[in-house]
C-alpha cells in the first residue's frame, strides 16, 4: 500500500466512522511526544499514556535574603520541598493513568524573592505487552535517549535534583580599593560561585544516591544571578538517576554514517517501512 | 461578524478563493511531500476574531463578592454555566478581625474568562475551517494558530491560518480535517495508523484570591511569629497549598476540557502553556492553554524495526 493509498483511507475513516460516543469506557489519551518518539517508544515496547504534571510552590521567607552571607538555607531547603513535591505527584498523576513511567519531563524552575515554583511535565509511558503496569520511573530524557539507554541495558529511575543559593560576602574596604580601575578577578564571587556548585552538585548526587543510581546521566546545570542583588548566586542541578540492572553496559556499536544530504531534503518515506511512496 | 458557513463568507473571500492562482503557506519541503501524499494545495485559509479582553472582573481583593462571582459562573444560573466549576475556599484560622487581615481566601475558576476565549478561538478556527469548505477542501494542514493585543490590551486578536488540501479519489468530510501538522510529520502519522481530525485547544483560568496564610506566605511575612505560628506549622520554609491546588487545578481543567473533545481519540503533540497575572498582592490569575492534534487510529501498524545507532559525522 502506498502513502497516497493510506492518506484515502485515513481520510475514508474520519469522514465516515464517528468516534466512539463521549462518555463511553473507551477513554482518549493525551501525549506531548512528536510521531517520531511515539514511533520510536512502540519499537521498543512502549507507548504513551497520558500527559501528567507535577507543579510546586514553597515559600521563602521574608529576611532570608538579608543581613547573612554564604548559604541561605531557607532556600535551598525550599527548593529541595518543592521538587520533591512535584515529583510526587508527577508519579501519583501517572499511576492514577495507568503508566509505568514518565518520560521527557519538562522542569521549570522560578526563583523570586519569597517563593520557589517547580513545574514539571511529561508524557506517562507503559509496556505494551504487560499485564500489570507498576511505577517504574521519571526521567527527563528524550523518547530517543530513553530507547538508546534501554538499548544499552540502563534503566532510568527517576529525577535528581541539587540546589544552592549563596550570598557573596561584601568585599573589604581594601580589597575594593585595591581593586579598582584593575582587571581582576573577584574572589568574593568566584567563590560563592564555588560554594554553590559544591553544594548543589553533592545534594543532587546524593539524590541519586538515595533513589539507588548508579550515576546521573544528562544533567543540566543553571548558574548565575539568583535575584535582583548581584551578590546572591544561585547553583542548580538536575539529571536523571540510572542503574544498570545486569551489572553489565551492552556495546550498542553506532555505525558511523557521513550524510550527503541537505537536511531541507530529508523526506524520505522509505525510511518508515521500507516501502516506496510509488 | 458571526460566525458561520461557507454560503456566509465576506463577498471579497468568495471571490478570492474562486479567482487566481492558489496559495499556501506551506514551507517548499512540506509542499513537496503535500504532493507525494496525494495531497493538492488549494488556499491559504485564514480565520480571524478580535475579542474584547476584559479584566475588570479579576481586579480588586474584594470582587469575590461582586465581579468574582460574576467570573464564577459568568452568571448564577446562567445557560453559559458549566458543570463541575471549580471553586475551593479558606477560613482564617487566628479568629479575629481587621481590614488588613484576609478571613477568607478562595480559588474559583474564571468560566467567563474560558468562554471568552473558547469563543475567540472557536471562531477563528471556524472561519479558517469556512474558508477551506468553501473551497471544496478534504483537510487544512499546518495550521497556525496565535493570540495577541490588538490596538489595546483589551482588545485581543485570535488568528488561525492553514493550508487547505484536496486529496483526489477521497470521500468529501462534511468538515474538512485540520491538524497543526505538516510535510513529513504528518505523512509519518498517517503511515502509523493515525488519521488527523481536527486541531483541538482549551484554556482553562483559575483566580486564587489568597487568604491570610496565603498572603503571609507570597509576601514572606511568615517568619516564625506569632500568626505563623498560630497557623499551624506554615511559618518560614513550606508548601504553599492554596496556590498548589490553584496551579493543579488549572492543569486539571485543561486537560478535562480537552477530553471531552476528544472522546476515544488521541491528543498528539499536546503543548501546554502556562501564564500568571499577579493581580495584587495574594492575589493570583493563573491560565494554562492546552493545544494539540485530535487524531484517530485507523489501522493497526506494523512496528518499527529496531532503529540501527548511528553517529552523524557532521
Amino acid at each position: 500500500m502506498t502513502i497516497r493509498d493510506e492518506v484515502r483511507q485515513a481520510v475514508t475513516a474520519v469522514a465516515s466512522a464517528p468516534p466512539a460516543a463521549p462518555g463511553s469506557a473507551v477513554r482518549g489519551t493525551t501525549s506531548d511526544l512528536t510521531i517520531d518518539e511515539m514511533l520510536l517508544l512502540h519499537s521498543a515496547g512502549w507507548e504513551p499514556v497520558d500527559f501528567v504534571y507535577g507543579i510546586s510552590w514553597w515559600s521563602v521567607p521574608w529576611g532570608a535574603w538579608q543581613w547573612t552571607t554564604g548559604e541561605v538555607q531557607e532556600a535551598s531547603s525550599a527548593f529541595a520541598g518543592a521538587a520533591a513535591q512535584a515529583a510526587k505527584q508527577l508519579r501519583e498523576s501517572c499511576e492514577r493513568a495507568g503508566g509505568s513511567g514518565v518520560l521527557g519531563v519538562e522542569v521549570g524552575v522560578r526563583v523570586s524573592s519569597h517563593h520557589i515554583a517547580i513545574e514539571l511535565s511529561g508524557t506517562a509511558v507503559r509496556r505494551t505487552r504487560a499485564d500489570e503496569h507498576r511505577f517504574e520511573f521519571v526521567s527527563d530524557l528524550s523518547a530517543r535517549d530513553f530507547v538508546l539507554l534501554d538499548r544499552a541495558g540502563w534503566r532510568p529511575l527517576g529525577l535528581a535534583a541539587g540546589a544552592s543559593f549563596v550570598i557573596a560576602p561584601r568585599r573589604t574596604a581594601r580589597e575594593w580599593a585595591s581593586q579598582q580601575g584593575q582587571n581582576a578577578e573577584l574572589p568574593n564571587l568566584t567563590q560563592a560561585l564555588y560554594l554553590a556548585r559544591e553544594r548543589a552538585m553533592e545534594r543532587m548526587q546524593r539524590s541519586g544516591a538515595t533513589m539507588k543510581a548508579d550515576g546521573i546521566v544528562a544533567v543540566k546545570l543553571r548558574e548565575g544571578r539568583a535575584s535582583s542583588s548581584v551578590r546572591v548566586i544561585q547553583f542548580v542541578a538536575i539529571g536523571t538517576g540510572v542503574h544498570l540492572p545486569t551489572g553489565s553496559h551492552r556495546s550498542v556499536a553506532p555505525e558511523m554514517v557521513v550524510p550527503l544530504d541537505e537536511l531541507a531534503r530529508q523526506f524520505d518515506l522509505k525510511s518508515l517501512r521500507g516501502a516506496s511512496p510509488g | 461578524m458571526a460566525a458561520t458557513g461557507a454560503d456566509k463568507l465576506p463577498e471579497a473571500a468568495t471571490r478570492r478563493l474562486t479567482e487566481g492562482a492558489w496559495t499556501s503557506g506551506l514551507s517548499v519541503a512540506d509542499f513537496a511531500s503535500c504532493l507525494e501524499m496525494g495531497m493538492q494545495p488549494v488556499g491559504y485559509v485564514q480565520g480571524y476574531a478580535v475579542m474584547q479582553w476584559s479584566w475588570f472582573m479579576t481586579t480588586g481583593a474584594l470582587s469575590m463578592g461582586g465581579g468574582g462571582l460574576g467570573g464564577f459562573g459568568g452568571g448564577w444560573g446562567s445557560p453559559q454555566q458549566r458543570r463541575g466549576q471549580y471553586l475551593e475556599q479558606w477560613q482564617c484560622p487566628h479568629g479575629f478581625v481587621s481590614s488588613e487581615h484576609r478571613m477568607y481566601g478562595a480559588n474559583y475558576e474564571l468560566t467567563w474568562l474560558e468562554e471568552s476565549w473558547a469563543t475567540g478561538w472557536g471562531l477563528a478556527t471556524g472561519r479558517m475551517i469556512d474558508e477551506a469548505k468553501a473551497l471544496g477542501a478534504t483537510g487544512v494542514v499546518g495550521v497556525v494558530d496565535t493570540m495577541h493585543p490588538l490596538v489595546s490590551g483589551s482588545t485581543v486578536e485570535f488568528r488561525s491560518s492553514g493550508t487547505a488540501v484536496k486529496v483526489a479519489d477521497a470521500p468529501h468530510p462534511s468538515t474538512p480535517f485540520s491538524t497543526y501538522l505538516s510535510g513529513q510529520r504528518l505523512a509519518k502519522l498517517i503511515e502509523a495508523g493515525f488519521a488527523p481530525v481536527s486541531v483541538v485547544a482549551t484554556l482553562s483560568a483559575v483566580r486564587m484570591l489568597g487568604y491570610c496564610i496565603t498572603h503571609y506566605q507570597l509576601a514572606g511575612t511568615n517568619v516564625g511569629n506569632w500568626y505563623g505560628a498560630a497557623a499551624g506549622g506554615v511559618s518560614g520554609v513550606g508548601p504553599i497549598d492554596q496556590v498548589n491546588r490553584a496551579e493543579a487545578a488549572a492543569r486539571r481543567l485543561a486537560r478535562e476540557r480537552v477530553r471531552e473533545q476528544l472522546a476515544s481519540d488521541i491528543l498528539h503533540g499536546a503543548t501546554l502553556e502556562r501564564s500568571e497575572r499577579e493581580i495584587g498582592e495574594g492575589d493570583l490569575s493563573i491560565q494554562c492553554v492546552l493545544k494539540g492534534t485530535r487524531v484517530r487510529r485507523f489501522k493497526d501498524f506494523d512496528p518499527l524495526p529496531d532503529a540501527a545507532p548511528v553517529v552523524r559525522l557532521t
